[in-house]
């Protein structure tokens, strides 16, 4: 008797599974029952709001905004998957961690409409050499695209870039975990016409947007700076103040010459000296406290260049 | 379940009738929540427990307090026209606000209007007596260490952003104007050799502005995008005066940035010449200034107003990819940049002239990818990278005109695998120059350094990535990468040690796990070691003996070793879970452990009586934890309230400040152990 219930109970769900198909089919066949893109009902019969909820919050997002003649619709993406369409297998382009489907297959489907612009210099770009897919760090199907909002894009950037994630953990940062400076602020992931995806065409032009006070040029230049910022800073975040990928005075000693005193031995015991106050006082590298404080730039202060037309600025003491 | 294995026949009919009845209406509803651009709205408070240095250095919640918690994300979306309207707002009771505004119409029109404040706190108490702080006249008055006030020297950016874009036809026009102001004061001192140097505070006050203008045109195999970039730096402070005045051993002026602008005009362009091959370019003018007037009076018959700087870069790049059979494709790519310095040497009584610096960059690369069985995938690449650089002489530093690179690099990936994808690679490149010209501070004496950023160099750097997903639930990721650098100096040994840059290192290793638990609890962990060293040497001249003692270091110099590392640990665990229907909580935790050691060992016998009796640089070693919870409760579909704690503990040794006092007294501290508390409970409003 047991028994026959069950059967019956499977036997109806049967029925009302295969009722919905089929008034699903119905509905698609008419092209009435879209639900969000233009001509979805081929797919969404199925993937319904209560079977796959999730596919159909690509409404919340500009692809799901259908006055735009511009936007797809699922099968733009996923193709015609004919088969899949009759019960047999994936669709013929999917996305998700586990998708078979070649990278460069998967990239055609937002190449297609998302060229130009941004992207233009997409095979230029480390990402596309390294079969990097869109979708590895897009989320189509959300209104909440991770890595186009400021304060959560680092997660996914993170998620391949460990140094950096390591880096800008370090007291001397740039206000990342804020969202104030994110990634994309000086990288372009998908591919520009400078060095390592830099926004602009070399690394200090990157920099002058937010310090373009360090541009000059000065009357009395410092060699490196004009060239590469990155020569001593390390942007992603360091341990020494201000960024510097070494503490001062070593980071000085790799170009500078070791007569008079850029060769000083730093002392951690000449810690004392500094008074009487304001009177002169012994020479500041006999006491080699050149590591304390600010280091090489407490007296050459401009270190990023001097206009000031005296030679004493030379050295980018004033 | 029980119940459920009795009656199924019943639950099934009733499932079914009710599925049938209100199906369609519920599956309505469900669509349009599913559909419809969703909008938030968050109010609350929040609570600091403590004064602190670093937690607020960004956020601004450096005091012990009350905040106002406001964030917000209107939606609107009018779906006849495509039009949206985006109101956006976050951080609104706190230092460091941002608001957006946008309206457009999808593919055919758009604004937008965006600010954000940017603050910046040194992480430090500045205990001094001077005066005008803030200001460009300055007085420093000595102090007793410890007796001045104390002050939090800090910044702040304010940002404002114009955005507008039109479309027509195939034509897309974007214009974007920002202009930011940034005011405060920094960490700043003034010297001279011979003298300790005395504590002052740079005077910031700076109006930035950027323009971008886009043009972009689409085709099918056509994308060109022509445009015009300019930045327009001013500084409204020219100079800092600091009394009293007792040059020669301290100046009453020092200059402030000049005023500078930049302007650059570009064309960059893609076209498909068939389905397979692409090809991609840049060119581009940009000419940058700086003829912002003398800010004091120059040399008597110095007759220049200004340095009337001007330097034009011009950019061509271009690149082709291609696929040559099936399993091949290839890439080879060309750039040029020439930073040509036009300003003139000016040449005046007395003054040091500027040296113009141009500099021409040429690099080309080709990289080629040819697919292998099982999923693998074996690329090889060349670039080749010359800097050819041009000035009247080497002042300071040594110098040559030409630095060549090449980089050879080859790697083996998997791109596509159920269960192991990753790669390894291994890169060599070699640099060298052309000869080196000596500097003419100490020539003919000192010029034994080949700076590091021209010395010769080989380097050999190798990477593996590994992804390995060993069931549905859980994926694990491996990534380590190392690289070493050996440079060669100028090969000036004469006592028995060269000096200048010797080695680098660098490692990073790192395991990412995440594991879904069930369909209600996520965790993730990662862990990661990093390990960078850098040694040089260089040696110290004895005091009273002259300058020209033989051209390099004497046996009787100090001369020694420098050995930099740094070594830094961290980890992360996250944990989301839904406790209930209602409840969703979360935890994420994360922990820094850097240390920075400063090596010092001798070259000589003079080095190492120095050592003996100096002793070791300390380590100087950080450690930053952050325990970060939160918990919400929905008290309906669209509302609830969220309850967040944040515990947030920074603890270092450095010495470097606390061993260190200005000539006038001014000391700058920071608390070696700093623990921070902060509670928010918001009230959460969602809506379509």
């Amino acid at each position: 008797m047991k028994d026959s219930r069950y059967l019956l109970a499977a036997a109806l769900q049967g029925l009302v599974l295969a009722f919905g198909i089929a008034l699903g089919a119905q509905a698609a066949d008419a092209g009435s029952k879209d639900l969000v893109l233009r001509g979805d009902a081929v797919c969404t019969t199925c993937h319904d709001a209560e079977l796959t909820p999730h596919v159909l919050e690509i409404g919340k997002t500009t692809m799901g905004t259908t006055a735009d003649p511009r936007t797809p619709s699922c099968v733009s993406c996923h193709g015609e998957s004919l088969k899949h369409r009759e019960g047999d297998g994936m669709p013929d382009r999917t996305f998700g961690k586990n998708s078979q489907t070649p990278i460069e297959a998967r990239n055609e489907a937002c190449l297609t409409c998302h060229k130009g612009g941004e992207r233009i210099h997409w095979t230029r770009s480390t990402h596309q050499n390294n079969q990097v897919a869109c979708t590895s760090c897009h989320q189509v199907h959300t209104q909440h695209d991770k890595v186009r909002d400021r304060k959560t894009q680092t997660e996914v950037c993170f998620t391949c870039h460990k140094t950096q994630r390591a880096q800008m953990r370090r007291q001397s940062r740039h206000p990342i975990a804020e969202g104030k400076v994110v990634c994309s602020d000086c990288h372009n992931p998908h591919g520009t016409s400078g060095p390592n995806l830099l926004r602009r065409d070399s690394v200090n032009d990157t920099c002058y947007t937010c310090h373009m006070e360090k541009r000059g040029p000065f009357l009395h230049s410092h060699e490196p700076v004009q060239e590469d910022c990155t020569i001593c800073h390390n942007p992603h975040g360091s341990s020494n103040p201000t960024l510097l990928k070494v503490r001062l005075p070593f980071l000085c000693q790799t170009c500078h010459e070791p007569s008079r005193h850029p060769g000083t031995m730093p002392d951690p015991t000449a810690v004392s000296g500094a008074l009487p106050f304001n009177t002169g006082g012994p020479n500041f590298s006999t006491n080699k406290t050149v590591i304390m404080g600010r280091g090489c730039v407490q007296c050459h202060s401009n270190v990023h260049g001097s206009n000031t037309p005296n030679n004493d600025a030379a050295a980018f003491r004033h | 379940m029980k119940a459920s294995r009795k009656d199924p026949f019943i639950l099934t009919a009733v499932a079914a009738a009710l599925l049938l009845a209100f199906g369609p209406a519920m599956a309505q509803d469900d669509v349009a929540q599913l559909t419809k651009p969703e909008s938030t709205v968050n109010v609350g408070v929040g609570y600091v427990d403590k004064d602190n240095q670093r937690f607020g250095q960004y956020n601004g919640l450096t005091d012990k307090g009350a905040y106002g918690i406001i964030d917000f994300s209107l939606n609107k979306r009018d779906d006849s026209t495509g039009t949206w309207f985006t109101l956006q707002g976050r951080n609104l009771g706190f230092k460091d606000p941002e608001l957006r505004l946008e309206q457009k119409r999808q593919g055919d029109w758009g604004y937008y209007i965006d600010y954000t404040r940017i603050p910046r706190y040194e992480p430090y108490t500045v205990n001094t007596g001077l005066q005008g702080l803030g200001t460009t006249s300055q007085t420093v008055v000595p102090i007793t260490p410890g007796a001045g006030a104390d002050y939090q020297l800090n910044t702040k950016r304010d940002r404002w952003t114009l955005g507008l874009e039109k479309a027509y036809r195939a034509w897309n026009v974007q214009v974007r104007y920002r202009n930011e102001e940034k005011d405060g004061s920094q960490l700043f001192s003034q010297g001279r050799f011979g003298n300790y140097p005395r504590f002052l505070a740079k005077p910031i006050d700076y109006t930035m502005q950027q323009i971008d203008v886009m043009g972009d045109y689409g085709m099918d195999r056509l994308q060109l995008r022509v445009g015009y970039y300019g930045s327009i730096f001013d500084n409204h402070n020219k100079m800092l005066m600091a009394s009293p005045d007792t040059s020669p051993n301290y100046f009453g002026e020092t200059s402030l940035p000049p005023n500078n602008q930049s302007h650059q005009f570009y064309v960059t362009g893609g076209y498909n010449f068939t389905a397979d091959t692409r090809g991609d370019f840049k060119l581009s003018y940009g000419r940058a200034t700086q003829n912002d007037s003398w800010a004091i009076a120059p040399p008597a018959g110095v007759t220049a107003t200004s340095l009337d700087g001007r330097v034009d870069t011009t950019l061509m790049q271009a690149g082709v990819s291609g696929r040559a059979t099936p399993k091949l494709t290839w890439r080879a790519d060309l750039r040029y940049e020439n930073r040509d310095d036009k300003t003139p040497q000016v040449v005046n009584a007395g003054l040091e002239s500027y040296q113009p610096r141009s500099i021409e960059r040429t690099t080309g690369k080709v990289v080629g990818h040819y697919s292998l069985p099982n999923g693998f995938r074996l690329t090889g690449d060349i670039t080749y990278d010359q800097k050819k650089r041009e000035i009247p002489e080497a002042t300071v530093v040594d110098f040559r005109e030409t630095v060549n690179e090449a980089t050879y690099r080859v790697e083996l990936r998997r791109a596509v695998s159920p269960t192991v994808t990753g790669a390894v690679s291994v890169a060599h490149s070699k640099r060298d120059g052309s000869d080196w010209l000596d500097n003419r501070l100490d020539d003919p004496t000192f010029n034994i350094i080949a700076p590091i950023y021209t010395a010769d160099r080989d380097r050999n750097t190798v990477r593996l990535v590994v992804n390995w997903m060993p069931s549905d639930p859980m994926s694990v990721n491996f990534r380590a990468d190392q690289s070493r650098d050996d440079y060669t100096g100028r090969n000036n040994e004469t006592n028995g040690f060269d000096v200048g840059p010797r080695e680098g290192k660098a490692s990073n290793y790192s395991v990412d796990a995440s594991y879904v638990f069930s369909e209600s609890v996520t965790g993730t962990a990662w862990l990661s070691h990093g390990d960078t060293r850098m040694s040089e040497a260089t040696c110290q001249e004895r005091l009273g003996v002259a300058p020209n003692n033989g051209g390099t270091c004497q046996p009787g110099d100090n001369a020694w070793v420098g050995d930099v590392k740094n070594v830094a640990d961290n980890f992360g665990l996250g944990l989301r879970a839904k406790a209930t229907s209602r409840i969703d909580v979360g935890a994420d935790v994360t922990y820094a452990k850097v240390r920075d050691e400063y090596g010092l060992s001798a070259l000589n016998a003079t080095a190492a009586g120095n050592l003996a009796s100096q002793g070791p640089l300390p380590d100087i070693t950080t450690k930053v934890t952050t325990l970060k919870l939160y918990g919400k409760y929905a008290l309906d579909r669209m509302s609830g309230v969220r309850v967040d704690w944040i515990y947030d503990q920074y603890q270092t040794d450095d010495w470097t400040w606390s061993r260190w006092i200005y000539a006038d007294g001014t000391t700058v501290l920071q608390d070696p152990d700093q623990k921070v508390n902060f509670v928010g409970v918001t009230y959460y409003y969602k809506f379509h």
